[in-house]
């Protein structure tokens, strides 16, 4: 038998390797770092990131650290890898997290993260700043600022503004061009369509797939399902993005119309009751759901949950018979697939938005900390630094902008 | 699969776990379950002795249960000894099929097992590479001659089928069930193509929008591979040594060149040249920083690995199925150690594309049983691989158009060319 410290460590090295594997597909964080650190702006500031812990928010973590910064680093348990934990821990970084811990152990380790005395948050889901604000106020007091990564963090803090509440200024990295336009699209498109390919072990060649939601993941979706061989079908209550569907090439029909020849639903709206119960007897037989981007809320899971004939046929797939007798199956107990059952985005994605989230911190730093509370879009000069780095990186080359393009711009 | 114990309360034995495997499997295979099972349930195959020899998971686990359900005394064995799935052994041996493969082999119990398949004289033989064909035939003569048939799964075998056959070896009828039109259209470029993406993209975490994908090669495999990089928005280029393959690529849309004017540009390879040595040692300074090499084709030995170790100053292993060899200052990235990527790294074929497959298989043998051939190579007939194809079409209610007497031209040519 191995005792908990060789288990550590044996964890600690597989973490690294991941961790290291996941740095080499990410060269903007990495020039963004050797920036900080040249700066000094980092030297003596408390960071905490409170992302899902896996190996490319490490490299977030190490980048800040690396350039100077104090880090301490928190994530709730269902959303960490051990082996990520304890190759941070051996990099000497503070981690409160717990692979597969349960709710009252999150917050206890909320707590615990928070009173480390944080200059500044990096969240997701808005949860620690809320926290925050509710438990530790006089905290909240010597925070310079907080950045937010996820559409459903950015919501809340929106409200809490609205009701004088917000007491920091918070950078929504969410609303980035530079975020939005790859992650959503590319990086969720891509690894949940292969995420369902490789739970199932089957083909969408000639299947008729409906996306719900035509936003930046649908169109992700819909784009990669197609580029599989599936016949998409979109579903949209917006008319201009379903138009749009149109002209990118996929039948618009409302979901009810679809249900009937559906093999493969992907639901991906972020809003609850997204595919009602009553299209459930309207599918065929074997009918496969699943959720991209958002979460089980967006399916019918209390409806099927509630036919009691709930049966796993397949690692991460259960079936459910209707009363018909016809069969639906959900993946992933209808999480979004790619967190689920894969690792996430594709690294060079998370390159893009933890290079903001990187440039959010030297934000608040320099110059956001003097705002009064609230939320703030990230700089466009961050963007297009990111987006110029990156491009670099790909071997791609910009059309330089001359005296003549600049003045023909500017004409009138 | 824990998943399922948990879930459904009570704990679950390997058998149980193997066969919700292949019921999966059998939910999504309408072709064998239906068509195939109907045709085979004319009694032909009663008491026929048919060894499988094909890499034992779920879906050829299902083929062996068709046959078995038909009357035939099964024969299981596995034809590589690293891909033999240990819940699919259970819960073959459960229902009553011989199986003398058992899962974490090495490549010497692989030949103990192969040679106890032998022993128990199989008459038919569904064969992966001719490999227990060509081990009966050294190790049992006598029992060799006693074979009726024997279908084979890929062009590796089926070269080596007529290596035998032109030195008059052959004493008994083959058929290639690589050159049916619903293998090679389908399992190579479909069924290859998607899971060589989805292995290469899963052991990566890596991006396709905008990666530079090079694919060596333009048989149907090289052709599915950069088909579906391509629609998932890469870069595509391929090599090619055939003019006509290498056009046909051009048109597609490919940027064609030889590996010297490829490979510098491309972030991930692909070998699916079916021979060895696509990429070797004359390659390798044509290799840029960080790239990563995946094989897709028969050989192991497709990329050079061992001429990259010799030339390398260290190597490391990356992350699971990822390794890292140091080429000056370059890091060149292997997938599965040069192992087939799809099937060493993921899960192998859709089951889909093996419901095709399995049906030419099964159809052969059948074929081999009812009618009389003399030895040597052959083809299943056109008639067999089309009702296969129209039994596919019928599962998802699709129908054909009929041709009729006014549209032959003056001429009155053959129905084939229109």
């Amino acid at each position: 038998m191995m005792d908990s410290t060789q288990t550590d460590r044996m964890l600690a090295e597989e973490g690294a390797r991941n961790i290291e594997w996941a740095k080499q597909g990410m060269p903007v964080l990495k020039v963004i770092e050797d920036r900080l650190k040249k700066s000094g702006l980092l030297a003596g500031v408390h960071v905490g990131v409170g992302l899902v812990l896996e190996p490319k928010t490490a490299n977030l973590a190490l980048a800040l650290k690396n350039a100077g910064a104090s880090v301490s680093v928190y994530c709730q348990g269902s959303s960490t890898t051990q082996s990520v934990v304890e190759a941070l821990r051996a990099e000497g970084l503070k981690v409160f997290a717990e692979e597969g811990c349960d709710a009252d152990r999150d917050v206890q380790l909320a707590r615990e993260y928070l009173q480390t005395k944080l200059d500044i948050i990096i969240d997701d889901g808005a949860s620690v700043i809320r926290l925050a604000h509710k438990e530790f106020p006089e905290l909240v007091e010597s925070m310079l600022g907080a950045a937010e990564e996820t559409t459903s963090g950015v919501r809340p803090l929106r409200m809490m503004h609205e009701d004088g509440q917000l007491r920091i200024p918070v950078i929504s990295v969410n609303d980035a061009e530079t975020k939005y336009l790859f992650d959503n699209v590319y990086g969720t498109g891509q690894s949940c369509v292969m995420a369902m390919l490789d739970i199932t072990n089957l083909q969408l060649s000639g299947r008729f797939v409906v996306v719900v939601g035509y936003g930046w993941v649908g169109r992700g979706v819909a784009k990669y399902a197609a580029a599989m061989g599936a016949r998409v079908i979109v579903t949209e209550i917006d008319p201009i993005k379903a138009l749009q569907a149109v002209h990118d090439g996929y039948r618009v029909q409302s979901l009810a119309e679809a249900a009937p020849i559906a093999e493969v639903i992907f639901s991906a709206t972020g809003i609850r009751g997204a595919v009602a119960p009553a299209i459930l007897e309207l599918l065929p037989d074997g009918a496969i759901l699943c959720t991209a981007g958002g979460g089980p809320y967006e399916l019918p899971m209390a409806a099927l949950q509630a036919l009691g004939t709930e049966k796993i046929v397949r690692q991460s797939v259960a079936e459910y018979v209707m009363p018909s007798g016809k069969t639906v199956l959900v993946l992933g107990e209808g999480d979004c697939i790619n967190c689920s059952d894969a690792e996430g985005n594709p690294i060079e994605i998370m390159d893009l938005s933890l290079s903001l989230q990187a440039l959010a911190v030297e934000q608040i730093i320099t110059e956001a900390h003097k705002w009064e509370p609230g939320v703030y879009p990230i700089s466009t000069e961050s963007e297009q630094e990111v987006a110029r780095i990156r491009l670099e990186h790909e071997g791609a080359s910009l059309e330089p902008l001359t005296t003549e393009l600049a003045a023909a711009i500017r004409s009138w | 699969m824990n998943q399922i114990a948990a879930k459904n309360g009570k704990p679950l034995s390997d058998a149980d776990v193997g066969r919700a495997q292949i019921e999966w499997v059998r939910r999504n295979s309408p072709v064998l379950d239906g068509f195939v099972r109907e045709l085979l349930a004319g009694g032909e195959l009663k008491g026929k002795r048919i060894a499988v020899v094909v890499h034992l998971e779920a879906k050829t686990a299902f083929l062996a249960t068709i046959l078995a359900d038909a009357g035939a005394e099964v024969i299981v064995a596995g034809s590589n000894p690293r891909t033999t799935r240990g819940p699919v052994v259970a819960a073959l041996k459960e229902r009553g099929i011989t199986v003398v493969a058992a899962p974490d082999g090495d490549h010497h119990t692989w030949e103990q097992e192969l040679l106890a398949a032998a022993e128990l004289a199989p008459e038919y033989i569904i064969d992966d590479g001719a490999e227990l064909t060509m081990r009966m035939m050294h190790h049992r003569p006598d029992l060799f001659k006693l074979l009726k048939g024997v279908s084979e799964e890929t062009t590796t075998g089926t070269s080596r089928l007529k290596a035998m056959q032109a030195e008059g070896l052959l004493t008994f009828p083959t058929l290639t069930a690589n050159d049916a039109r619903c293998k090679h259209l389908f399992d190579n470029k479909f069924g290859t193509g998607q899971t060589t993406l989805q292995a290469l993209l899963k052991m990566t975490n890596r991006k396709i929008a905008g990666a530079k994908v090079a694919v060596i090669g333009y048989g149907y495999v090289g052709r599915g591979i950069a088909q579906y990089a391509k629609a998932m928005g890469a870069l595509t280029f391929v090599s090619e040594t055939d003019p006509v393959r290498a056009l046909e690529a051009h048109m597609d849309g490919h940027t064609v060149g030889s590996l010297a004017t490829v490979l510098p540009e491309a972030t991930m390879v692909v070998a699916a040249t079916g021979g060895m040595r696509a990429i070797g040692a004359r390659h390798f300074d044509f290799l840029r920083d960080d790239v990563v090499l995946a094989n897709a084709g028969h050989h192991d030995l497709e990329i050079d690995v061992e001429a990259l170790l010799a030339a390398s100053s260290a190597k490391q292993d990356t992350r699971e199925g990822v390794e890292t060899f140091l080429l000056g200052n370059r890091k060149i990235h292997v997938l599965s150690g040069g192992a087939l990527v799809n099937i060493a790294g993921g899960a192998g074929h859709p089951v889909e594309i093996m419901d095709l497959t399995f049906a030419v298989q099964a159809l052969g043998t059948h074929y081999l049983m009812t009618t009389p051939l003399e030895p040597g190579v052959h083809i299943i007939p056109k008639e067999l691989d089309d009702s296969i194809a129209a039994a596919k079409l019928q599962s998802f209610g699709v129908t054909l158009e009929e041709i009729h007497a006014d549209q032959n031209d003056d001429f009155g040519l053959d129905k084939e060319g229109i």
